[in-house]
């Protein structure tokens, strides 16, 4: 008979380690065939300690981008972003334009870059000339599109957070639209294992406003037009044409 | 007892228990881990928090599951006894390893922007109508404010001043808890990426819990139609020598508290089997010193009066007993609690 008050018995305290131990294997065995189920969240890195200068040109619109040499292979398109979920937009000087160089850490997911700013005021400055070629070149119209997919907020995907998007990732997802930093669509399959997320924007190429919340993360079918500007690709959509699945 | 209550101190058991406790919690939380390292390709691992967050989370739910399970296991058995004592333990911990949880939640999908994180998870995601879009966030919240309450109010302090009966049913509150995290799990992490697998195993274990429940109540309700006989309100409880030596057996009646028939060598007692301390099950408990002794934390009453002996105050109530042909029967009225009641006598064997 078992008195919990009193010192056990030996066949209580037998009992006890025995159970113990065998709970804590059991334990073991769910929590690693639970864990194993974990989908691999894609190889998005951000190495928030490596912080260096990057020289390139100051885009502001339709989200501040900066166009640089220093991703190699040639002019590639950097967004820029604070370094929690908002965006460095409210941070730029005004009236500064043209060659900068920016002090962040590199966040970046296949040819996807996003450069996360440091927190202090000094965090982009003026710099010399750097070449005519770094401008946008004139955007190319790829044509119709009806994408279906999931709209996400490009930091987190590109790998600020792993995993970084579905359905447990949507409050943060919409904390980055609100905070303005640049959403990204990313087509049903390819959200996991990564390939090409298109600049998510609204039929005139501007940010989308903050009626979009609501459908951030969320499966959709959104059609629209295709548009290429230099390296990034753009997925221009009318906030009407996008259907929640 | 002046104070209302007794203060039940570390004792050899609870630090046996307790290390078996957190050596279950470190080898899920770990395996956890281990395992989703290993089992993900380099360069593409889960962020730290992310994964402290799921086998935290995981690990609370299946410490609930554990918890829900030792109250009809112990009914069907008394080798589960053990599990029941310090279940409070269990449950502190469950709302502890939550905290940490819901707490890292907060910061990490809810943090670091410009909106509070408290407002950001009651309204980033407004969809309440879908199922498929549901918040399921908001589900976790309410759970983790029972856990909370019930954490709470654990110390036998709370169990003092609210009595035991509104103690016991703000406690019962752990399965609207429970159902709340189902929920949470179902709406959030299986519809997420993660499918088949966590829908199997909080599908088995909600379905485990079931059954286990209902097997419990169902031998007891066969016991208790054994009992109900026509006979004026007495109940048998079943041949005397049957109930082990200074050890009791319980007995359910149509109305009110369950009965504890006790056998001290041929003499044979009832008292109600809610203990005034924490509502611990007497009957479960023995003979100790002569005095009735409550498994959970070692109150005792005097089985022939139901008094707490000198100096405490507690009273239980008793009840008239009878004996025919070596067959026990306990009348279903209660005595006033502390009333003397004569207990009746097994004819020993010729
Ligand atoms: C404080 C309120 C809570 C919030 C805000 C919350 C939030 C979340 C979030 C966002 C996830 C998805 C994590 C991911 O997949 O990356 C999740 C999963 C989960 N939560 Fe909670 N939760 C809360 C409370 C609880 C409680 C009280 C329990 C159980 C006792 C619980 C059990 C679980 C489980 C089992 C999962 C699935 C683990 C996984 O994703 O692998 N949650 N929760
Ligand atoms: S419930 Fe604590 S001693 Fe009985």
């Amino acid at each position: 008979m078992f008195i919990g008050w009193a010192t056990p018995s030996a066949a209580t305290r037998r009992g006890v380690l025995f159970g113990g131990i065998a709970a804590a294997l059991g334990a073991a065995g769910i929590a690693g065939t639970l864990a194993a189920t974990q989908g691999p969240p894609g190889d998005g890195a951000w190495d928030q300690s490596a912080v260096r200068d990057w020289d390139g040109l100051l885009v502001r619109a339709p989200y501040p981008m900066l166009r640089t040499r220093a991703l190699g292979e040639g002019v590639r398109t950097a967004f820029l972003g604070g370094s929690g979920k908002l965006s460095v937009a409210g941070r730029l000087p005004a009236g500064l334009d043209g060659p900068v160089t920016v002090r962040a850490s590199l966040i970046a997911r296949g040819d996807h870059a996003m450069l996360a700013a440091v927190d202090d005021d000094a965090w982009i400055r003026p710099a010399a000339a750097q070449g005519d070629d770094l401008a946008f070149p004139a955007p190319v119209d790829l044509g119709e599109a009806a994408l279906q997919g999931e709209i996400l907020d490009a930091k987190c995907w590109f790998g600020a957070m792993r995993p970084g998007y579905g359905k447990t990732h949507k409050a943060c997802a919409a904390l980055c639209a609100r905070g303005r930093l640049p959403l990204a669509f990313c087509q049903t399959g390819a959200c996991i294992t990564g390939g090409e997320a298109p600049l998510f924007l609204d039929a005139d190429g501007a940010p989308h406003t903050r009626a979009i919340l609501p459908l951030v993360a969320d499966p959709v079918l959104a059609r629209g037009r295709l548009v290429q500007v230099g390296d990034v690709l753009q997925f221009r959509v009318a906030p009407d044409a996008i259907v929640r699945l | 007892m002046a104070a209302g209550y007794r203060i039940v101190t570390w004792t050899p058991y609870k630090a046996l228990y307790d290390g078996a406790l957190a050596l279950g919690c470190t080898a899920f939380v770990g395996a956890f881990i281990g395992v989703a390292l290993a089992t993900t390709p380099e360069g593409q691992r889960l962020s730290e928090v992310q994964l402290l967050i799921r086998a935290s989370g995981a690990c609370a739910f299946a410490l609930l599951t554990l918890i829900l399970a030792i109250g009809p296991l112990a009914r069907l058995s008394p080798r589960f006894l053990p599990l029941l004592y310090n279940r409070r333990h269990l449950g502190v911990t469950c709302f502890l390893i939550a905290s940490v949880h819901g707490g890292l939640t907060l910061l990490w999908y809810h943090g670091f922007s410009d909106l509070n994180p408290l407002i950001s998870l009651l309204v980033s995601n407004p969809r309440y109508g879908s199922i498929q879009g549901f918040p399921f966030e908001s589900l976790g919240l309410a759970a983790w404010f029972v856990l909370f309450a019930m954490a709470a109010t654990s110390h036998d302090f709370w169990n003092a001043v609210l009595g035991p009966a509104v103690w016991k049913a703000l406690h019962m509150a752990v399965y609207v808890a429970y159902a709340l995290i189902v929920g949470h799990v179902m709406l959030g992490a299986v519809q997420g990426e993660k499918g088949l697998v966590y829908s199997l195993a909080v599908g088995a274990g909600a379905a485990a819990l079931a059954a286990l429940h209902i097997f419990a109540g169902g031998r007891e309700a066969r016991r208790d139609a054994d009992a109900a006989t026509p006979d004026a309100g007495w109940l048998r409880v079943g041949p005397g020598a049957d109930i082990p030596d200074a050890c009791a057996r319980i007995v359910t009646p149509p109305q009110g508290e369950k009965i504890a028939v006790f056998r001290d060598g041929d003499a044979i007692f009832a008292v109600s089997n809610v203990c005034r301390h924490q509502g611990g099950p007497l009957g479960e408990g023995r003979l100790v010193d002569g005095c009735v002794t409550c498994p959970w934390h070692g109150f005792q009453y005097r089985p022939q009066d139901g008094r707490a002996p000198a100096p405490y105050t507690e009273k239980i109530a008793t009840y008239r007993t009878r004996v025919e042909d070596g067959i026990v029967f306990v009348h279903e009225t209660p005595m006033a609690p502390g009333a003397e009641t004569p207990p009746s006598t097994l004819a020993r064997p010729a």
